[in-house]
């Protein structure tokens, strides 16, 4: 089971006291396509490093900010780079640093700006995965290392992501009946969300036929249930909300909620046996009540999605729909742009770029800014977004709203 | 006809796991004091801390919770189309494996199965290899 906090008057006492005021990402595009006559980027070329994509980010955030590095005061740090490093090639000589994924990040940067270790924290991140040949199944799985729960499986051939989430899924089709067509939704969903985003790598439209005569990876997975592997780097800035110059709308972080479930995570039993309910429950007790808003009232949201079928299970325990009902919930264009609850509107990981959590956090505050405003791609009138990171041994969420 | 297979994790407490296969026995570590079973091996019982395991029999016996088939190669030991399958044990762990004498297509969560040896090695040498077939 999660363990279960729930400090309701605590975490209140931090809602709205930070906000993101900047974001930016590289050129994922241009870097995807760098390879002769506009082709893929070859695996292994060695060609972007980390430090320069996540510097690249950065300078954008700034400028999108309306700051300069030697108003950072605090670093977060995420994917494959050291804090001393990146903190040496972005010249900054922060008080606070840590490393973590996004949320992780933002969480703990609340935290320390409101103890008063910091005011103004940039969030860095870069990661040259494609250029490095970064491996997720296989011999060479995130170093070889048993890292990862399932790489003790060798012996059986099964270690992989892929194969973990096709389990997943598997499981919610024998126990509830949902099907591959239903899952296919997840997919045509987002990749028609991309095809509105000059940043996304694939933008190209296709259907659900498309989506059932497409390969398997691994079964019940096609290849369109996997994420993009590409180099890029992202960054974004909070800052305490009364410091906030006003250049752009302050987009408030309203809600977070993190909650763990690591017994029996080599058995893969939080996911395969309890589909992580248990730890997406903590985490609404403790991200809603803070914010004050629950499903009903989310505007835009977001999810993890290294695979498709996160978006189905994290809608299913956050509660916009009930456990079992996610495969049909997802039908007829309600997850989006227009419809009921609009997911991943940048593309995602599936379809924008495989920014492990990062690239969702400047995609929900453009649309709580309404910086498409007038575009297809705008959420009108979206004034609180959520975003759900919802992978391996952990369950955290972050709810923005928009300032003023 | 023995099968290659990738490499298993070795070392203290694996080994056991593995020499106890190797004689057709499928056991896995069980707490002295409070009586979980541990998979996989591991130093120290996770629900009361202590460090005294007996290795007890499994009953072999076992259900179908869910499975996978890759269509790409991850291994090249293991070609697809591969099919891998996660049983819960009558005794309660989830175990991670392969089907062996049938296919897991259209098979239903819950279908009996029992563990079974299979001939195999690995850098390290012959080992048997812990698999599933179906119940009668
Ligand atoms: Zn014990």
């Amino acid at each position: 089971m999660a363990n279960r906090v729930v400090e309701h008057d605590r975490l209140k006492k931090l809602k709205d006291t930070v906000a993101v005021v900047g974001v930016g990402e590289s050129d994922y595009v241009g870097d995807y396509r760098s390879g002769a006559k506009g082709n893929a980027a070859e695996k292994g070329s060695g060609a972007l490093n980390s430090y320069q994509l996540a510097a690249t980010a950065l300078k954008r955030a700034l400028d999108d900010a309306g700051l300069t590095k030697d108003d950072i005061d605090g670093l977060v740090v995420g994917g494959p780079m050291s804090t001393e490093r990146t903190c040496e090639v972005l010249g900054i000589n922060a008080s606070w640093c840590v490393s973590g994924d996004a949320p992780r990040g933002i969480i703990a940067a609340v935290q320390a700006i409101n103890a008063g270790l910091c005011h103004t924290v940039a969030l860095v991140y870069g990661n040259a995965q494609r250029s490095m040949n970064t491996q997720y199944g296989g011999p060479q799985a995130m170093g070889g290392d048993g890292i990862l729960s399932y790489v003790y499986y060798a012996p059986w051939g099964m270690t992989s992501q892929g194969g973990l989430y096709s389990m997943m899924f598997r499981r919610h089709q024998l126990v509830y009946g949902t099907t591959e067509e239903q899952l296919g939704a997840v997919s045509v969903a987002f990749r028609k969300h991309a095809s509105m985003n000059p940043n996304a790598i694939m933008k190209e439209r296709f259907t659900i036929e498309d989506y059932m005569n497409s390969r398997y990876i691994s079964e019940p997975f096609h290849l369109f249930d996997y994420c993009l592997i590409n180099d890029g780097g992202v960054a974004f800035i909070i800052q305490r909300r009364d410091m906030a110059n006003g250049k752009q709308i302050p987009i408030n972080i309203s809600g977070i909620g993190w909650s763990e479930m690591d017994i029996d995570s080599t058995q893969l039993r939080p996911r395969l046996k309890d589909f992580y309910l248990p730890a997406h429950h903590a985490v609404r007790e403790q991200v809603y009540p803070m914010a004050g808003y629950g499903p009903k009232d989310v505007d835009v949201y977001a999810t993890y999605d290294s695979f498709s079928t996160h978006l189905l299970f994290s809608l299913e325990g956050f509660g916009f729909c009930e456990p079992g009902e996610g495969g049909a919930f997802i039908q007829d264009g309600r997850i989006e742009i227009g419809g009921e609850i609009p997911c991943n509107t940048s593309g995602g990981m599936l379809s924008e770029s495989y920014m492990q959590s990062w690239n969702h956090q400047p995609e929900l505050v453009r649309q709580l800014r309404h910086q498409y405003a007038g575009t297809e791609r705008e959420v009108k009138g979206a004034e609180v977004g959520q975003y759900v990171h919802d992978v391996a041994g952990k369950c955290l969420s972050v709810i923005y709203t928009r300032g003023n | 006809m023995t099968e290659r297979r990738p490499n298993r994790t070795l070392g203290p407490d694996h080994d056991t796991f593995w020499a106890y296969c190797n004689q057709g026995e499928f056991r896995l570590q069980q707490c002295n004091t409070c009586s979980k079973i541990q998979w996989p091996p591991t130093p120290m019982c996770n629900e009361c801390l202590s460090d005294e395991f007996t290795w007890t029999p499994m009953s072999g016996r076992a259900t179908i919770n869910t499975y996978c088939t890759f269509e790409r190669p991850y291994y090249k030991e293991c070609p697809p189309p591969w099919e891998a399958i996660l049983v819960e044990l009558e005794e309660g762990p989830l175990f991670m494996s392969n089907p062996k004498g049938f296919s897991v297509e259209g098979k239903e969560r819950g279908t009996p199965v029992k563990v079974t040896f299979l001939d195999c090695e690995d850098d390290a040498g012959p080992f048997k290899l812990p698999v599933f077939e179906l119940a009668d």
